[in-house]
């Protein structure tokens, strides 16, 4: 196999996404418009946990990255359903790549996109909001990068199950939304009822949330985000595996059931 | 170039195919005939790689299709039923995608793009975008991206719907040229005077099955008397007329050698003011499809969005 054909279509993608970034835009300036009205909420809370210096980004700012990241995985579905409408699916398919550097081609700036909504917030977190990273900035990148990974895994496995664009945005957002607020992107966990709190540690965003916490409030490093971060590329794998399985080149995606 | 054999079908329940034999030569047009749901698309769907088979040979230049997909489908031109362009970047845009997936550098990506959009006169359109196109201008950009790599097998699925007549024509020019230097191309459609304008051969899909196979004329001699055929207001009367007569509906069909003759012999039979209308049909491959079917093709083919103008 070949890179070419990928960067091709990664190209090509990026082409098509710019060319109405409302979304995009949507999926960019929402959060911060998030941590700018609910901060102040937060800064309350983290007091009370022993962190008097806090201004409320420390919480908001993650919190909302990992909350709209979450919204954007029935983007990655979007993109596949974009083509079968277009009628340019067969075309892909019918040109000679292989099937993994379509998928490639296709999945690589979903990824792209969700790294860059990421990073963007924790870069601009600082001259808006005052958020300060007390530990390694570096350990932040990658559980970004592996947060990233996960979610547009699951993007792919709700893909790969979807049949409509219905279902897609109906278990993309629920899931997505569901995830993120379970995993305590919205709410800290710590001030979630018990049943909640019992099952948020089965949120990939709830691993995402330790470690960003981990990072941000208590400056740890790399050596305090492996385990969040073993356990989110597991939920990658089994995301993965699950589109794998369930992923048919050939099957019809449509707009309307 | 394309060798097919036993090729079967089947999607859940319903039977696409149900065994079927083919062979395209380099230089050889063959167009697929057949009414809607024939199968067409999902053979040539099939040849490309879009779909599995169920049991049968699919080789491209030798190579088996099944095995090997990704070096047949470099071979391979496919411009499918459906439009399949990306409407929200250039019309260039376009074409530079697919050319690059099929492998071409970027000179020489350049020149042949200038070559594709020169062959389907949408030169002037280059810079557009492909959704402000009007839709015969889309089928054009659509048929030019299948052109991309000079395929050895062109397989054009439909090409002119909804083309004017220039475009057709054009298509058709296309289409004659590519044979001539050695392309190989399968080419379904609806209007069989498209397949006897290219002097094609003539594979005709019934039902998943090949009901006919050979040259136009040939296939004429072979198989079409004209017909005369007369409808009536109320039920078909009882007429005494030689050779086969077959009634449809309020509709009597005659064949015969000589229409005129049996027209004088069957008219005087007539119960006044029974005859809604007369209609000759001259053998064509209309006729042909009508004696093998006993259907007219525009009847099996009614929910066509284009019904053929023969
Ligand atoms: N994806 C599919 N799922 C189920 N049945 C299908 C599918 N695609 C085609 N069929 C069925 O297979 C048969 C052959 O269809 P096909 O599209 O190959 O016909 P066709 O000859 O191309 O018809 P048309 O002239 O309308 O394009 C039809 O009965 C059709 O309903
Ligand atoms: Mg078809």
């Amino acid at each position: 196999m070949s890179p070419r054909a990928s960067a091709a279509i990664i190209r090509h993608e990026f082409r098509v996404m710019f060319s109405d970034p409302s979304t995009l835009v949507f999926l960019l300036f929402m959060p911060l418009l998030m941590v700018a009205l609910m901060r102040q909420l937060f800064a309350g809370a983290l007091a009370a946990e022993g962190f008097p210096g806090a201004n409320g980004s420390e919480f908001a700012v993650p919190g909302m990255a990992v909350a709209f990241a979450a919204f954007s995985v029935s983007y990655a579905g979007f993109t596949f359903f974009r083509d079968h409408g277009w009628g340019t699916w067969d075309r892909l398919r019918a040109a000679p790549l292989s099937s993994v550097e379509l998928i490639a081609g296709k999945v690589v700036p979903t990824v792209a996109v969700t790294v860059a909504q990421l990073a963007l917030l924790f870069l601009l977190g600082g001259p808006l909001f005052g958020f300060r990273v007390a530990g390694s900035v570096f350990a932040i990148g990658l559980v970004v990068v592996v947060l990233a990974l996960s979610l547009s895994a699951f993007g792919m496995a709700v893909t790969a199950l979807a049949r409509t664009m219905q279902q897609l945005n109906a278990i993309g957002t629920v899931g997505g939304f569901g995830m993120a607020m379970l995993g305590g992107a919205w709410v800290p966990v710590s001030a979630m009822p018990g049943w909640a709190q019992a099952v948020a540690p089965a949120m990939p965003t709830y691993w995402a949330m330790k470690a960003f916490r981990a990072v941000v409030l208590d400056g740890g490093g790399v050596p305090d985000v492996v385990v969040p971060v073993l356990v989110m590329a597991g939920f990658g794998v089994a995301f993965t595996l699950l589109a794998a399985a369930k992923f048919r080149l050939e099957d019809s995606k449509a707009y309307y059931g | 170039m394309l060798h097919i054999e036993g090729l079967r079908k089947a999607y859940g329940d319903v039977v696409a195919l149900r065994g079927v034999d083919l062979d395209v030569a380099p230089g050889e047009i063959v167009s697929l005939l057949g009414p809607n749901g024939a199968g067409k698309t999902t053979l040539v769907s099939i040849v490309a790689g879009l779909r599995r088979t169920d049991a049968g040979i699919v080789e491209v230049d030798g190579i088996d299709a099944r095995e090997r997909s990704v070096e047949v489908r470099r071979r391979i031109g496919l411009a499918p039923q459906d439009l399949g362009i990306y409407p929200v970047v250039s019309v260039r845009r376009n074409l530079l995608l697919f050319g690059r997936l099929v492998g071409l550098g970027q000179r020489e990506l350049r020149s042949r793009i200038e070559e594709v959009a020169e062959a389907l006169g949408i030169t002037g359109l280059l810079d557009r975008q492909g959704g402000t196109l009007s839709g015969g201008q889309k089928r054009r950009l659509h048929t030019a991206i299948a052109l991309l790599n000079r395929p050895p097998l062109l397989l054009l699925d439909e090409a002119t719907t909804g083309a004017d007549v220039e475009t057709r024509a054009q298509i058709l020019e296309l289409v004659r040229g590519l044979a001539a230097d050695g392309s190989a191309v399968l080419y379904s459609t609806h209007y069989l005077q498209e397949v006897e304008d290219l002097s094609a051969s003539v594979v005709l899909l019934d039902e998943g099955r090949v009901i006919a196979r050979g040259g136009v004329k040939e296939l004429i001699a072979a198989h079409a008397d004209p017909v005369v055929e007369l409808t009536f207001d109320g039920e078909v009367p009882p007429v005494a007329a030689s050779g086969g007569a077959t009634v449809e509906g309020r509709r009597l069909r005659l064949a015969t050698t000589d229409p005129a003759s049996t027209l004088t012999a069957v008219l005087p039979q007539l119960p006044p003011g029974s005859l809604d209308s007369v209609e000759i049909v001259r053998p064509s491959l209309e006729a042909v499809y009508l004696a093998l079917t006993g259907r007219r093709y525009q009847e099996a083919d009614q929910e066509a969005e284009h019904v053929s103008p023969s």
